[in-house]
């Protein structure tokens, strides 16, 4: 009985051993798919990895992490440094900090390959980002523009800039220098009139608002008793929403807010991807890079603040980048907006090619038809105010933003370009520009032109 | 009964093979300046292979020889290892640690194989726990766990592991002879093995060295287990439920308690404070990522240079050096000495309890250290039986080794085997 019973303990001591190996030995099991799945993001922090170039379309090269002034020309990468950013750690949201793991010479079986091949081919053209960049001279701001069809971004770019062959002190850098502003927040100024004119027409239907006119003065009074100026102090008359476009009055577009209701007028914009009174906008990212997309506050349509915000000032900001990518919708007649993106197609540290380019399309937040008839409405402002300055037939809005308390102004153009042979949408800002020192329609002519003769 | 077929040519065979890949590893992929960097370690690796060998084989008689081939796999493995970390040279200390832990083995070995023996001196064992703890308490430090002599350092508590196993394994015959206290009924063992555990767990918070606890609760929790599970327990499902629900709430009890540099272990995210608490175990994983499957190659690693790299973290140094698979196969090969018991059954509930309180010993060991160092779960300095450096920590090892051997049942050869062998030998005549 005795035997019998400690042959039964035995057989349980031997059974809790087999419990304990197994439990340790699933727990390698575990290890070893963390230690799979995560290799590549323990290898983001790694100092020891080699990372391989980043080109453009043309295989110039944009990043180098052995580049010095032996191989490149001292400012080879001035116009391209804080979108590109470097192998230094100090510079986030850039192609390279984001997208480390496709640019290290690393391979989970093997590896890291000092002589691997990574490299990134993007759709950037250095040419005519270089070109664009000395456009502006002494000015400060951005420009982006890219095929509103197929979503290929050809020009970004940023000023200040920052010189990857010649950076070590962060603080000497001028203000902005690290950060692409084509991605984050800017005041829009009246390039804001688009999305109120969208939203308008989503509202009232384009039939109504195109047989609207209100009446300028040069000073407005609204149903509260604010004074809304226009920037014409003898005012415009009696205008239609062609003519006031064209004018961009701010009198008629106060009027033309008042006249809508707001919670629809809340929903489009909520729609066209605004962070409205702060609720949640939808991220977006441009192959890893993270990019403002746009925030209002709409309380009340009789409000000062409320109309000034549909006229891009008050607390109204979105990024450059944003934009443009509602020109693409406006162009393209479709509820859709064509998503940009920058990597064409990727090495691996074998050298094998794969190909990242796909169009890729999210909700414009308005409807096909409204698009249509935004696109008429810039169309015949850019066949009255620009096609002759810059050289293309373009749809457009132009717009100048107030900041500090109106310290400053900075001035902006969005649009596109009607030809479906040279589909390019564009956004330009430039920054401080209150005597008119540099147009936008040089830069946006200059750009055109320089993406053309790629 | 009849599981071991390899024979003694064919194993020695094996080891010797075993080494021989590793060092020509070294010689086609290792950073060393000279050849001659080599001769030492290969010299030292072979010799302790071949006079082991012949003392086990010729000496020194066994039932079974299993684990020793193994071990002694293990440990040629171990200090080729670390005589490639940073460079590759010659780990002198390893290697005689290594050596000693062997010894330590045998004697161990000898001294548990007779189950009846270890119960006569059970309150001998108390005694040498009693000696263990009040060395630490004076003789070491103020609350630390080490003595000082010269150069040598010895962790004392270390020593203690072997004796708390025993003390676990003994007792089992007073099971029979239980009284009821307030709700349980409870032997006397129990309450002295309870005691002695609550002493080890006061004396490891005092000192600070809260890494090793688990081990000892882990040995402690085995015993109790084998205890309730035990026939004529008389423990009713409810009191096992209440048991353990008690035992977790007072884990989360004493984890809220902890002091503040363990508190901060527990709740870090690494990857937020990379050069901080983070710092070893981030490198660690780089490093696993830089090695990826076959490594950089002996002697190339760069995590050698980071805080106990030979040590706590030597998961992480191997793989980076010589691969995640390598690595798993000495984990593999580390784990393979707990499965050899299971194979060879062992002979009494004595030696059962003895196998199964090392076999948690093991595995909570390198769990900590494996698991911890990979941030599954928090990181406590612990190290790796037989991989890890430390001299103490190593003849421990050795010793639990030793009673893991002396578990196990003695192999014997098969009738037919026997009767086929002498007719080979007739007709060879």
């Amino acid at each position: 009985m005795k035997k019998k019973e400690d042959m039964k303990c035995i057989k349980r001591g031997e059974f809790l051993t087999k419990l304990l190996i197994a439990i340790f030995l699933i727990g390698m099991c575990v290890l070893v798919f963390k230690i799979v799945t995560e290799a590549s993001f323990y290898m983001k922090h790694s100092n020891h990895v080699t990372l391989g170039c980043v080109y453009d379309r043309s295989g110039d090269v944009l990043f180098d992490p052995d580049a010095d002034t032996d191989t490149y020309s001292y400012d080879h990468f001035v116009d391209v440094g804080n979108l590109i950013g470097d192998d230094s750690g100090m510079m986030t949201n850039t192609l390279v900090s984001e997208n480390r793991t496709l640019l290290s010479n690393y391979n989970p079986i093997f590896g890291i390959m000092e002589h691997g091949q990574s490299a990134i081919y993007t759709t950037l053209d250095h040419e005519a980002n270089r070109t664009v960049y000395d456009a502006f001279g002494s000015r400060d701001g951005t420009a982006i523009a890219y095929n509103y069809k197929t979503g290929e971004i050809y020009v970004c770019v940023s000023k200040p800039n920052v010189n990857v062959l010649d950076f070590e002190d962060v603080d000497s850098l001028p203000s902005g220098s690290l950060i692409c502003k084509a991605f984050y927040r800017t005041v829009p100024g009246s390039t804001q009139k688009v999305s109120t004119l969208a939203a308008a027409i989503e509202q009232m239907g384009f039939e109504t608002v195109s047989n609207k006119t209100y009446s300028c003065e040069g000073v407005y009074y609204n149903n509260y008793g604010n004074e809304i100026d226009c920037h014409s102090s003898y005012g415009h008359g009696s205008q239609d929403i062609f003519r006031a476009f064209q004018n961009s009055c701010n009198p008629y577009f106060a009027q033309l807010v008042q006249d809508m209701q707001l919670q629809p007028l809340k929903d489009t914009f909520r729609n066209m991807g605004y962070s409205v009174n702060n609720s949640k906008a939808p991220e977006l990212d441009i192959d890893g890079i993270s990019v403002f997309r746009g925030s209002t506050e709409l309380d009340d349509v009789n409000d000062f603040d409320t109309q000034w915000g549909c006229m891009g000032q008050s607390k109204t900001e979105v990024s450059p980048c944003q934009l443009m990518m509602w020109q693409s919708a406006v162009a393209n007649c479709s509820n859709s907006v064509t998503k940009p993106y920058l990597i064409s197609y990727v090495k691996n540290v074998f050298g094998n090619e794969k190909d990242e380019s796909e169009t890729s399309y999210e909700s414009a937040g308005f409807s096909a038809e409204t698009a249509a008839y935004v696109r008429e409405v810039m169309l015949e402002n850019g066949r009255v105010k620009y096609n002759d300055k810059i050289g293309y037939n373009i749809g457009a809005k132009s717009g100048t933003a107030q900041i500090q308390d109106g310290a400053s102004e900075n001035n902006l153009l969005v649009g596109f370009v009607d030809d479906s042979s040279f589909p390019i949408a564009f956004c330009v800002v430039i920054e401080d520009n209150a005597g008119g020192y540099l147009s936008t329609e040089y830069i946006t002519s200059t750009m055109l032109n320089a993406i053309a003769n790629e | 009964m009849f599981h071991n077929k390899l024979s003694y040519g064919r194993i020695t065979f094996l080891v010797f093979m075993t080494h021989a890949i590793m060092l020509a590893a070294v010689l086609f992929r290792g950073n060393y300046k000279d050849i001659t960097d080599m001769l030492q370690l290969t010299t030292a690796v072979f010799a302790l292979d071949i006079v082991y060998m012949i003392v086990i084989r010729f000496f020194y008689k066994q039932m079974t020889y299993t684990t020793d081939y193994l071990l002694l796999m293990i440990m040629g493995c171990s200090v080729i290892f670390q005589s490639c970390f940073g460079s590759i040279g010659f780990a002198s200390k390893h290697y005689i640690t290594c050596v000693l832990a062997l010894v330590c083995c045998q004697i161990m070995f000898l001294l548990t194989r007779n189950h009846i023996r270890i119960l006569a001196l059970k309150q001998y064992l108390y005694l040498v726990l009693g000696v263990l703890v009040l060395a630490t308490v004076l003789l070491t430090g103020s609350r630390s766990m080490w003595i000082s002599i010269g150069s040598l350092s010895i962790q004392p508590s270390e020593f203690m592991k072997p004796v708390f196993v025993l003390l676990c394994a003994t007792s089992i015959m007073e099971q029979h002879d239980k009284k009821k206290l307030i709700l349980f009924y409870v032997s006397r063992e129990m309450i002295a093995l309870t005691i002695a555990f609550f002493i080890i767990f006061v004396l490891q918070w005092w000192c600070r060295d809260l890494g090793s606890l688990p081990t000892f609760a882990a040995a402690y929790g085995c015993a109790i287990i084998c205890r309730i599970c035990y026939p004529r327990a008389k423990f009713s499902k409810g009191t096992l439920i209440t048991l353990i629900v008690l035992g977790i709430a007072l884990v989360a009890l004493l984890a809220s308690a902890a002091p503040a540099y363990v508190q901060d272990r527990l709740s870090v995210d690494i990857w937020e404070d990379t050069y901080g608490d983070g710092y070893q175990q981030c490198q660690a994983l780089m490093a696993i990522a830089e090695g990826s499957l076959f490594g950089k190659g002996p002697g190339y690693g760069k995590l050698i240079n980071v805080a106990a790299a030979d040590t706590d973290i030597v998961f992480s140094t191997i793989c980076e050096e010589w691969g995640f698979f390598v690595a798993l196969l000495i984990i593999f090969f580390v784990a393979s000495l707990l499965i050899l018991p299971m194979i060879n059954k062992p002979r009494s509930y004595f030696h059962a309890t003895m196998v199964m309180s090392v076999a948690a010993v093991f595995v909570v060991q390198m769990g900590l250290n494996i698991f911890g160092s990979c941030n599954l779960i928090p990181f406590t300095g612990v190290t790796i039986p037989f991989i890890s450096q430390g001299g103490s920590s190593m003849l421990v090892s050795g010793m639990l080794a030793g009673m893991l051997k002396s578990g196990q049942s003695p192999v014997f050869r098969r009738p037919d085997a026997v009767r086929q062998n002498s007719r080979r030998r007739e007709r060879a005549a």
